[in-house]
Parts: C-alpha cells; structure tokens; sequence
C-alpha cells in the first residue's frame, strides 16, 4: 500500500513554508509504516489527478499565482472531475484563491478554476496575524495568515470559526472552505505540523479514496500538542481551552 | 538651533540608555527625529567625499564592515551604523554619535547599510553616491508581504538616487535585474563554478522580464549561479570584479582583479561580501593592494561564527536570519567533523518576523548526523522551532525543547560533544551574547 501525493508547482507555490505540510503528512505515513510517494509536478506536465490520493496546492506571489492558474486553466475540467468524485485536495493561501471564480485586482480580474463558489478581492491592506480557528470535529487549528485578499465564501462550510486573527476577509469571522474532500485555507505556519489532527483526518480521506481501512494507529504528539497549545495560550489566554 | 537641541537631547539619551545597561542603538536617533524631523539631510551635507549604502537580504553588515575597515585604513574618518541598527532611527543615531556638539559632522565617508523596505525613506533625507545590494532572498515575510514587494521597496528608493553608482551581485538574478533600469551599473560575481550541490531554497527562478523559468548551467547557493533566460535574452552580467582562485579549505581566499585576497573568516558567502567591498572601495578610487590589506583586517562582527569557551568547551555563535543563513549556518555545523551538541534559537519579535513558516523552507534534514550528540529547540518558538526538529527525522531520543536560553546553553555545555553550537535570528543576538560572556565568567 502507497499512499500518492501530487504537490503541484513546488517551484512556484512555496511561499510560506507550504512543504511543511507534505513533510507532516509523509512522516506521520511513515510512523505507521505506511508508505508516500509525492510527485512534484513542474512546468507543462499533464497530470492525471485520478493517480493520486491528494493534490497539494501552496501559495506563491501574485506573479508567480498567474503563471500557476494559467496551468491549472488548461485542466479545469480534470480537476473539477476528481474534486467532485470525492478526490482529496488541499490549498492554501494563494491555492485557495485560484479554486474560487476569480480574484478581482485594482486593475483586472483574474479568472479561477470555480471549483469553489468563492470569489476574492483584493482589500487595501494585507491580513497578516497569527490566527486560531475552531472547527467542530478537530477543536482548534492554529496557523499563521498572509493575504492581500478577501475571501467571500457564500453557502459553503467554513474550515472555522475565527477566535483570533482575520480569516477570509477579516469581517465574517470564517476562515477557509470545507467542501467534499477539499480542504482550503489561508492559513500556512505551516499548517499541518501544528495540527496533527487535520492531518490525521487528511490522511485517513486519503486511505478512504483508496478504499484502505482507516483506522490509524495513535503517534505520541506530545511536541507538536505543546506548539498547539502555546499559540492558543497565547492569543486566547489560558481560559478558552 | 532646532538641529543642535536635537543633538544634545539624542546624545543625552545615548548616555542615558548606555547608564541603564540597554543596547539602546536607535534610541538616539528616535529622540533627534522627534525633535528636528529633517536631521538626517542636514547632517548629511557634511559629508566631504561620500554616502555609501549597503542594501540586500544577507551579508549587509558584513559587507559594509568590511567597507568601513578598508576605507578606515586610508584614514578616512567614517560615519558607519556598525551595530547593524538599518532603518531610519538607526542611521541618525550614527550620525549623531559622530557629530560635535554643535551638530557638525567632520566625516569624509557615510557608510550605511540600509533595510530594504525602509532604504525609500532614508532616501528622502539623503542621496547615497554609492550603492551595493548583496543578494534578495527571501526576510521576514510578514513584514514584506512577499519578495516582489520588495523589490518594488528598492526600485522606489533607486528612483531617489538615479546618478549613485549601482555595485549589484550579478550572480544574483533578481539584485542584477536592478541594474538593467539604471546607467551606472558595476557587477562583481563568480565565473568559476565552486560545486557546492546544496539543495536548497531558490527565490527568483523566474526570469523578472518575462516571467519565464531561468536556465542554470550550475547554482554556486540559493539562486545565485549562472543563469539565463531564454525567451527575452536576459542574462547573468560579466562581472567587472570577478572572484576566481577561490580556497575554502579553512579561511577563504580569491584573486580579484589581479589582486590576491585573504580573508579573515570562513564561509563561501563572505568571498561575495568581500567582493562587493572590493568593487566599491576600488570604484572609490583606492588603491587594490590596499583594499587587500583592508579586507585582510576585518573583524568579525558580532554573532558571526563567534567562539566562546565555557567549562573548557568551545562554543561557536552564529546569527542568521532567514532559510540561506540558516542553511549555511547547518553547513558549517555539518562541516565540522568533530561531535558537538547543537541548539537553534527562534524569536518571533517585529525584527525577526511574527511569522515563523519559514522554518519549514531550512534545511533542518541535513543536522540528522551522528556526530551530533543532542538538539535543543531554544527561543520564543521553542516549541515551533522543536516540531521542526522531530519532522526533520532527528533522533527524538537526542531531542529537547527547552526555551530558557542560559539552562539550555548550560544542559548543551555539559553534553556529550566536544563542541556547542548554537544559531539564532535577530532578536536573540544581544541576550544571548550577554549569557554566553556570563557563562564565560562562571562555568
């Protein structure tokens, strides 16, 4: 059994440590003796979504994100496909933005791939904070945001509740987008080492597409619970545990 | 008279913070820009033959210390912000230590390295005759949004200074792209390619004109190399000053322009710092024999591979800010042979960044070496910094997320190796300097 994970454009979309979060889910694989193979996908590849258990789409620069969406453009329709068939994806940052119906900027809109109902605007200012979320099955998720953008999500599922910092436009107090199997999130940090129940339940989606059991095997998450906890000790106080 | 009042106040509060035992660099400067706001271009005027800015991500102390050495060697007397205080209040405070009483400064030379997202406002005080960029990777996100934002930083601070010389590191694509707008324009680089295979994080793969990937024939570190781009022709520059000879086997050494240069220091990126010191004190007019000389008597500045010893061990201390300092920090660890403890210490104050992700970009998988005998995960982030250890495959057994710095040197100290290492970002630098001198004394 091997689990397959397409990081697309490494190259171009690796702004804020976003590799972390393929390294938290190869590890804690590997911890179990279940084995990962990520394929980054560069340049003009073709890529068959359908070979994967996740696709991982990072954040990069405005200039480097047109490069990407220009790419992804060209396989709108195969991406939109695995999504609804339940396919595994996670975005982030400039990832999640490039999944709505475009990203409007002071001079143009840039179309996006409208596999989320989401549209972004760009505000007058970047939300740039630490940021603690609430989500009903995992408890808190902690990250770190960095956007220039705001993010309406309309009818969809929020990743969480805002308790501290921005989220997708700084007044709705969402952050993220839950739909199918697509987790989107401006959150980086990385996201995934602080949070090792997102990564779990990532995983265990992964397994599911694949029709593997998913019962996992628990991991001392001592160290990473404590890097948890500090963030939200630290935002909330020590009361809102 | 606004000036002078302004320069009593500034000194008054310099003895004052210097009384309280504060590394107090900029608290000078503070105090004079409240008084007199335009200070700094009335000080300026003074300067006789020169205003020297230092730009770039990494190397910038280093590279505008080196400066200071080679012209102070001439006899020049020099304003110079050596502390590596960089933005607008650090600048004045140099001019003000520099300056009599009565607001005169008697400097042939300013030499000032400058943050790169506040050179645009330091640039409306004063108009640098001379300007070096190092390199641009990627600092302190949170702060600059991204790489692309500050480049836009530097281009508005160059539209202040249209006639500076520009000295720019071509192997560099994104500084050498600067150069392309502006009419004076040296580079320094090097031809040979030195082989170092790191594996690491490559900022401005794509070419900044047409937004096609660069093609490399060979990356020297990080993106600088030899590259170029295919489609609309841009290209690395021939530099004018170009290291070639390069040793490293311990001290580093290079032939530049016929010129024989031995460094005092260790490291690939100090030939760079070097280089550009070389270029800019010789477009100074002085002569190379002499700059050779000047750069062979450079001091090492604080926190740069600083060595201690404590309880008969041997501590060595290095700053570094962002992924290509840490990287090359690890490499020098990995260099050593001998076995040593290591401890890595991460703050996440306003100079260092609130936004600790880059974390994750660092090369932490190389420290996984059996000749290091413990990991200690020390700084604010402690507790960030010692995930980052446990998902870079170091043995957990070795592991120790610790935070109080002065325990944790103490527990490294009374490790198992022959050495300690320990590498921390900015805002560690003084408070940890402080321990190791006080350990010095006790253990």
């Amino acid at each position: 059994m091997k689990l397959r994970i397409a990081h697309l454009y490494p190259d171009l979309l690796n702004l804020y440590g976003d590799i972390g979060n393929i390294t938290t889910l190869t590890k804690r694989c590997e911890w179990r003796n279940i084995e990962v193979q990520t394929d980054s996908i560069y340049g003009n590849e073709k890529i068959s979504f359908t070979d994967y258990d996740l696709v991982f789409l990072g954040g990069g620069s405005d200039r480097e994100q047109l490069l990407v969406r220009d790419k992804l453009m060209s396989m709108k329709k195969e991406l939109t496909a695995y999504v609804e068939d339940g396919g595994v994806l996670a975005a982030v940052c400039g990832g999640y933005q490039l999944l709505g119906s475009y990203y409007k900027l002071e001079n143009e809109t840039i179309e996006g791939l409208e596999i989320l109902n989401i549209q972004t605007e760009i505000g007058s200012t970047r939300l740039i904070s630490d940021v603690v979320i609430e989500n009903e099955k995992f408890g808190t998720i902690v990250g770190f945001e960095n956007h220039g953008g705001r993010t309406y999500i309309n009818d969809h599922t929020p990743l969480g509740k805002v308790l501290y910092g921005n989220g997708n436009n700084g007044t709705d107090g969402f952050e993220g987008v839950m739909y199918k199997n697509v987790i989107a999130t401006y959150l980086h940090g990385s996201l995934l080492p602080k949070n090792p129940k997102l990564s779990d339940h990532i995983i265990k989606l992964m397994l599911e597409q694949r029709g593997l059991p998913t019962d996992l095997s628990p991991l001392d998450d001592t160290i990473e619970n404590n890097a948890h906890k500090y963030i939200v000790d630290r935002f909330l106080g020590t009361k809102k545990q | 008279m606004r000036k002078i009042i302004a320069v009593w106040a500034a000194k008054l509060a310099s003895a004052l913070s210097k009384l309280l035992g504060k590394n107090g660099s900029t608290i000078p400067g503070t105090v004079a820009l409240k008084i007199c706001p335009d200070i700094l271009s009335r000080m300026s005027k003074d300067i006789d033959k020169g205003i020297i800015a230092v730009w770039g991500t990494n190397g910038k102390t280093t590279t505008n210390n080196m400066i200071y050495t080679v012209l102070k060697e001439q006899g020049y007397n020099i304003v110079c912000n050596a502390v590596g205080s960089n933005m607008l209040s650090g600048v004045v405070s140099a001019f003000v230590s520099y300056s009599t009483l009565s607001g005169k400064v008697k400097a042939d030379y300013a030499c000032l390295e400058m943050d790169e997202a506040y050179a645009r406002i330091i640039l409306q005080y004063l108009t640098p005759n001379k300007i070096v960029i190092t390199n641009l990777f990627r600092d302190q996100m949170d702060r600059y949004g991204e790489i692309d934002t500050t480049i836009s930083y530097i281009q508005k601070a160059l539209e202040k200074a249209p006639d500076a010389t520009l000295i720019l590191n071509g192997d560099d694509p994104l500084t050498a792209s600067l150069g392309k707008e502006h009419k004076n324009t040296l580079y320094y680089g090097i031809t040979e390619n030195l082989g170092l295979n790191l594996n690491e994080t490559r900022e401005g793969r794509y070419c900044r004109f047409c937004g096609t990937e660069l093609k490399y024939d060979f990356y020297q570190y990080g993106q600088l190399g030899k590259y170029r781009c295919d489609k609309c022709g841009f290209k690395r520059p021939i530099p004018q000053y170009d290291g070639k000879n390069i040793t490293s086997d311990d001290y580093v050494s290079f032939d530049v322009s016929g010129t024989h240069v031995d460094l005092p220091c260790k490291g690939i990126y100090n030939i760079y710092n070097a280089l550009g010191a070389f270029a800019l004190s010789d477009s100074c007019g002085i002569e190379k024999q002499k700059i050779a000389e000047g750069l062979h008597n450079y001091k090492g500045q604080s926190g740069r591979m600083e060595e201690f010893t404590i309880g008969g061990k041997l501590v060595v201390f290095n700053l570094a800010k962002n992924p290509a300092g840490f990287n090359q920090s690890i490499g020098n660890i990995i260099s050593e042979k001998r076995t040593k403890d290591v401890i890595i210490g991460i703050n996440d104050n306003d100079a260092d960044g609130n936004d600790v992700s880059w974390l994750w970009d660092v090369d932490f998988e190389k420290l996984c070496d059996p000749s290091i005998t413990s990991y200690t995960a020390s700084g604010i982030r402690a507790k960030d910094m010692g995930v980052r250890f446990k998902y870079s495959g170091v043995d957990e057994k070795k592991l120790t997320v610790g935070g109080d710095m002065k325990q944790d040197i103490i527990n490294a100290v009374k490790g198992k190796g022959e050495r300690v290492y320990i590498v921390i970002n900015y805002t560690l630098l003084f408070s940890t300097k402080k321990i190791l001198k006080e350990l010095e004394e006790e253990l």
